[in-house]
């Protein structure tokens, strides 16, 4: 995979836990919502059909601000292994009408009794993001602010 | 350069506050009037005035006389300013994955994670 490195990241970690615990902590709903969000964020209403075409949703309620809910379209499952999605499609290839513009690939692979973490994520090109951000986008707003506010609180 | 640092402490200063960074989510799906926008608040119109005045020298809202009420709109693009905005969700990965380590952590070692209620 090409990585553009104006619009795309890759983070890769080792984790103590093996793969198969990885991937329950990301694909079963209870599981998700229990360290998804930074506290005081409650992530909520988490649905996940892990096919390809199936949902990926979450709702995040910000204190003081209004519900966040994303539906993205999940793109492939390889159990333990693969998990990509992306929120340009709604459940069942439905093409969203307003997106951010992002795939994330979540992928795992033994690394001795642990797993070797790898999440990358796919963005729109600057220009398109741009335009995007001038329309006023709706998602990446309460995200932006929820990140804003760390580092504003570290000044 | 100096004028773009002093446009980023006063982002950041607006930015600071959760009161007004409240009232800039809920600008960020839509204009809103400032008495719509003050009711849910539980402030007096001169305290919400104040924020908005803040937000306004920032240039994260501008707002606008529309006969006898005032408009706010965000300016998305001033938040671009005091972000990279790559490196913001770097960090939002970054912290996810923290928590994801964390969350790891609590679940006992032989065991299966088992949903919290």
């Amino acid at each position: 995979m090409i990585l553009n490195p104006e619009t795309d990241l890759e983070l890769v970690r080792h984790l103590t836990a093996p793969p198969a615990k990885v991937w329950r902590c990301w694909t079963e709903p209870a599981l998700l919502e229990q360290w998804f969000a930074p506290k005081p964020v409650v992530t909520r209403d988490v649905k996940i059909d892990l096919r390809p075409g199936g949902i990926f949703a979450t709702t995040m309620d910000i204190p003081g601000m209004d519900s966040q809910t994303g539906a993205g379209c999940i793109l492939e499952v390889v159990p333990e292994r693969r998990l990509v999605w992306t929120d340009l499609l709604g459940p069942g290839y439905h093409p969203a009408a307003d997106s951010f513009g992002m795939t994330a690939f979540i992928l795992l692979e033994p690394e001795g009794t642990g797993t070797l973490y790898r999440a990358i994520a796919l963005h729109r090109t600057p220009d398109q993001r741009k335009s995007h951000e001038d329309m006023g986008f709706h998602d990446g707003w309460g995200t932006a602010a929820t990140q804003l506010d760390a580092v504003a609180a570290a000044l | 350069m100096a004028q773009h640092n002093a446009n980023l402490s006063r982002i950041f200063h607006a930015l600071g506050d959760p009161t007004r960074r409240a009232l800039l989510q809920r600008l960020g799906q839509g204009a809103l009037p400032v008495s719509v926008l003050a009711a849910p608040t539980g402030f007096a119109l001169p305290t919400v005035l104040r924020h908005l005045e803040v937000l306004e020298q920032a240039g994260l809202i501008q707002t606008e006389k529309q006969g006898r009420t005032r408009l706010c709109r965000a300016v998305p693009v001033t938040l671009s300013v005091a972000t990279d905005w790559l490196a913001t969700v770097r960090a939002e990965w970054e912290a996810r994955t923290d928590r994801l380590e964390e969350f790891l952590a609590t679940l006992e070692d032989d065991d299966d994670p088992e949903p919290r209620d």
